[in-house]
């Protein structure tokens, strides 16, 4: 520092509040995982079954699809956009990529039909990212249109037929264990291969948005689009590249979905946008964009998954799920807005 | 300065305009502008809203193409800019909402613009942390701003106002900037922060960066120095050193007519007190008293801490007192809210008239009647548009709106225009006490000129006026009796006409030592 920049260094003391207060505001995502422990622990002591090896790996299980489209609503929703197209996004390329290697290309080996679910999934989502930018209308908007326009191709061109029998390919893929033991009731408990995927789209969206020059973008527009332009970033390209990749993890979603669950519904996916979108919510990215992190988003999605799969261990209806992700998310919301108040 | 300049050869311009016409559909912005900017000299560029001066920077910094002529750009040609060929040409625009991102940390908001121009734009690239520290760290020690890695990942929009100047201007040193474009930066700053950006300024110009300033206030300009440029309906008028003009000729080259700089006040007060304030105290404001008379008007100054803006807003229950009593026509009133205000007749032009004021989207005549739909609407509850109209006309005509078109959306108006229709608005109701804050904040001379006639109009009338500004001149111009607060307390009583700029200063920042050590 020069010497003369004591006389100018107008700005006060910015001192780091130390404190609980200042974590959150920081780090909202520690309300998510304050609320994710409380959960496990009250239900640990009251059905200690809920430390089973089996229901840990169900819920790592439940958690690889839900995962792979917050990590896509959240890199939207980072950008300030939103995205509720996506569940149609991997409905249409499942459903296609099922028809596909079933009638058409049987011997398809299913790294291929991964990686070309992964891609249709990105072209459907270039697609919402051109008509974002062009049409200069909210995303919000533009993907309610894509949402129909997709789903509505898929039932009147592709198909509406349940597809009961899998190619063995994909069947095998759903089966793969990454790990296997037995329990003590002599159960075999399988941890499936697909589960890797997730750990990896999280770290490799991480690395995007915080080393790469787009990351930053990314948040740049969220913060301020109008701004971010000005200053050089191209909206163009950010768009593309967002709604890009939130398609391509859209895709992956879908064609793991159908893997794991050894059937083709045309019906399916398409209505879980919200659950979705609360998970990320929960996880402290705003909606209004320029904020969020991917361990929040996991978290936020851990959290969605734990209330739907373990209230029923501690002898809650399930159709008291609603009622308790609604409470939460209206909880953790009006938590992070005192806090945003009381800077 | 040119000594300084690296082995270029000495002067060679850095940015030339030449012929740039511009046209928005139907209206000719901008008629035949030639510019010529040199490295490390100050410009200001100066003219009433509406005359095509951000048109001018909005070319410069590649926001808005020319409709024809050229740009010269350190010796290349250009028919048009990109923002990325702009910035990479070391053209930096702060402009008055300072182009920072608010969910970003200082460091990003200073040097992630260097790595984006380093990169030509190019996203595909590895952000580099080490070199974003560094950057950021070496641009804020040069405005004076602290370095640590407290700061350095400080969210910006916690930052107040004048630290976040000082970062875009870091920025601009960032991306190695050698034309800093600053678009009406003192508007919001104190005297004391005006005087560090000016330090900033100077240091600069030192390492041969030039600076183009878009400002109102013509007090700032000469105390920073260098060029004069004036525009006038898209024509360039003068451009020469700002010292060989006097205000008063700048005033006139701005308007095209001859602008009194006298005291605008020349009516005393009626006889009768309107408003008696004891006492009050709200979050800010301590125990302030002070009386009002029928055609009185009252300055209220002080620095931006000082209590002016928080005792304007509990005169009109935007932000209630907690204690103390007013006594209106004799009557003790309560304020709590903006409605009881109205209902007493005390009205409140705010200082953020796009934000608390105006429906910009709205009509002028909807703006007009905002405040009388209900007394229009009558009994049968549809409002009266003729006799809205009417009343508008009146308004429009009253406050010298210049034009006749009153559904014209509001946001289409110059700054100036908004203003009076903004005042006009109060008008409707016929206050007893028109309470207004920062009445020309952002408005240009001529503007100006017109809204001080409405207001000395008012007085005459016998309305009670309250002006809470931190322009002087405006208030020693306009005012009978100007207030200083300091500290959240009045500290200072002066009559207008024979109080001095320095005087006022004097009580404004000295006893702020004494009272708060």
């Amino acid at each position: 520092m020069t010497p003369s920049s004591e006389t100018l260094a107008a700005a006060p003391s910015v001192s780091a509040r130390a404190g609980f207060g200042a974590l959150v505001r920081r780090r909202p995502e520690t309300i998510t995982a304050l609320l994710l422990v409380a959960i496990c622990g009250t239900v640990a002591v009251v059905n200690p079954a809920f430390l089973q090896p089996a229901t840990l790996i169900d819920i790592g299980r439940a958690s690889v699809v839900m995962g792979l489209f917050a990590l896509g609503v959240f890199i939207i929703l980072a950008a300030g956009g939103i995205d509720v197209s996506f569940t149609a996004v991997a409905a249409l390329t499942m459903y296609s990529m099922t028809v596909l290697a079933q009638s058409i290309l049987p011997d398809l080996p299913i790294a291929v039909i991964l990686l070309l679910s992964t891609l249709g999934g990105a072209g459907l989502g270039v697609i919402n990212g051109l008509l974002v930018h062009h049409l200069k209308v909210p995303s919000l908007i533009v993907t309610i249109g894509t949402q129909y326009l997709y789903r509505g191709f898929l039932l009147s061109f592709i198909g509406t037929v349940w597809i009961m029998s899998l190619p063995p390919q994909m069947g095998a893929f759903g089966r793969m264990p990454l790990l296997q033991f037995s329990a003590a009731n002599g159960a075999t408990i399988t941890l499936p291969f697909y589960f890797l995927v997730l750990p990896v789209a999280a770290l490799a969206t991480w690395w995007i948005l915080n080393r790469t020059l787009m990351g930053r973008a990314i948040f740049a527009v969220g913060g301020n689009a109008d701004i971010a332009s000005r200053l050089g970033y191209s909206l163009r390209t950010i768009h593309i590249f967002l709604f890009g990749y939130a398609g391509a993890l859209a895709g992956l979603a879908g064609i793991i979905h159908v893997c794991a669950n050894r059937q083709a519904n045309p019906f399916d996916l398409v209505g879980t946008e919200i659950n979705v979108i609360a998970a990320v919510v929960l996880g402290g990215a705003r909606i209004t964009g320029g904020t969020g992190t991917v361990l929040g988003t996991m978290l936020g999605v851990l959290l969605i998954v734990v209330i739907n799969s373990v209230l029923v261990l501690v002898g809650i209806p399930s159709t008291w799920q609603r009622l308790v992700v609604g409470s939460f998310i209206l909880l953790a919301a009006a938590f992070f807005v005192t806090r945003q108040r009381k800077k | 300065m040119t000594a300084l300049a690296p082995n270029a050869q000495p002067q060679a311009a850095l940015l030339e305009l030449r012929n740039i016409q511009k046209w928005f559909g139907g209206v000719h912005a901008l008629r035949g502008i030639d510019l010529t900017l040199q490295p490390g000299e100050a410009y200001h560029l100066l003219g009433e809203n509406g005359c095509g001066k951000s048109t001018v920077i909005k070319i410069v910094s590649g926001a808005h193409p020319p409709t024809s002529g050229e740009i010269v750009l350190n010796g290349r040609s250009y028919a048009a800019l990109t923002p990325i060929q702009s910035l990479a040409a070391g053209i930096e625009t702060v402009y008055q909402d300072l182009s920072l991102l608010p969910n970003l940390t200082v460091a990003e908001n200073v040097a992630l613009s260097e790595q984006l121009v380093r990169a030509q734009g190019r996203l595909a690239r590895l952000f580099d942390r080490k070199r974003l520290r560094e950057t950021a760290e070496r641009a804020l020690a040069a405005v004076g701003l602290p370095t640590d890695r407290a700061f350095l990942g400080t969210i910006v929009s916690d930052l107040p106002l004048a630290s976040r100047q000082l970062v875009a201007i870091a920025r601009a040193i960032a991306t190695r900037a050698r034309l800093v474009i600053m678009d009406e930066p003192t508007t919001s700053l104190t005297r004391r922060e005006v005087d560090n950006l000016i330090k900033v300024v100077e240091r600069l110009r030192a390492e041969n960066v030039a600076v183009l300033f878009v400002t109102h206030k013509l007090d700032e300009c000469y105390r920073i120095g260098g060029h004069a440029i004036v525009f006038r309906d898209g024509q360039c008028v003068a451009q020469a050193p700002i010292a060989d003009y006097s205000k008063r000729q700048l005033a006139e080259l701005m308007t095209g007519r001859a602008i009194d700089a006298e005291r605008y006040r020349t009516g005393v007060p009626l006889s009768g007190t309107l408003l008696q304030v004891e006492g009050l105290t709200a979050d800010g404001v301590e125990n302030v008293s002070f009386s009002l008379g029928r055609g009185e008007i009252l300055g209220i100054t002080g620095l931006a801490d000082s209590g002016r803006n928080e005792l304007a807003m509990a005169l009109t229950g935007v932000l209630p007192a907690k204690r103390g009593r007013l006594t209106l026509d004799g009557k003790i009133v309560s304020v709590r809210s903006p409605a009881e205000a109205i209902g007493h007749g005390i009205g409140y032009v705010p200082e953020d008239r796009l934000a608390e004021g105006l429906f910009l989207d709205k009509s002028i005549l909807d703006n007009e009647i905002a405040l009388i739909v209900r007394r229009l609407a009558g009994a049968s509850g549809i409002v009266d548009r003729q006799e809205g109209r009417r009343l508008a006309e009146r308004l429009s005509q009253e406050m010298r709106l210049n034009t006749s078109d009153l559904d014209l959306p509001v946001g289409a108006l110059s700054g100036g225009n908004q203003q009076r229709v903004l005042i006009g608005r109060w008008l409707s109701i016929g206050p007893k006490l028109l309470v207004l804050h920062g009445p020309t904040v952002g408005v240009d001379v001529g503007s100006k000129d017109t809204i001080y006639r409405v207001i000395q109009a008012l007085a005459e009338a016998g309305m009670g006026l309250v002006i809470v500004s931190d322009d002087l001149p405006e208030l020693l111009q306009n005012a009978d009796r100007i207030l200083v607060m300091n500290g959240g307390r009045i500290v200072e009583e002066v009559e207008a006409e024979r109080a001095t700029e320095d005087q006022l200063y004097q009580a404004m920042l000295t006893t702020r030592t004494e009272i708060a050590p």
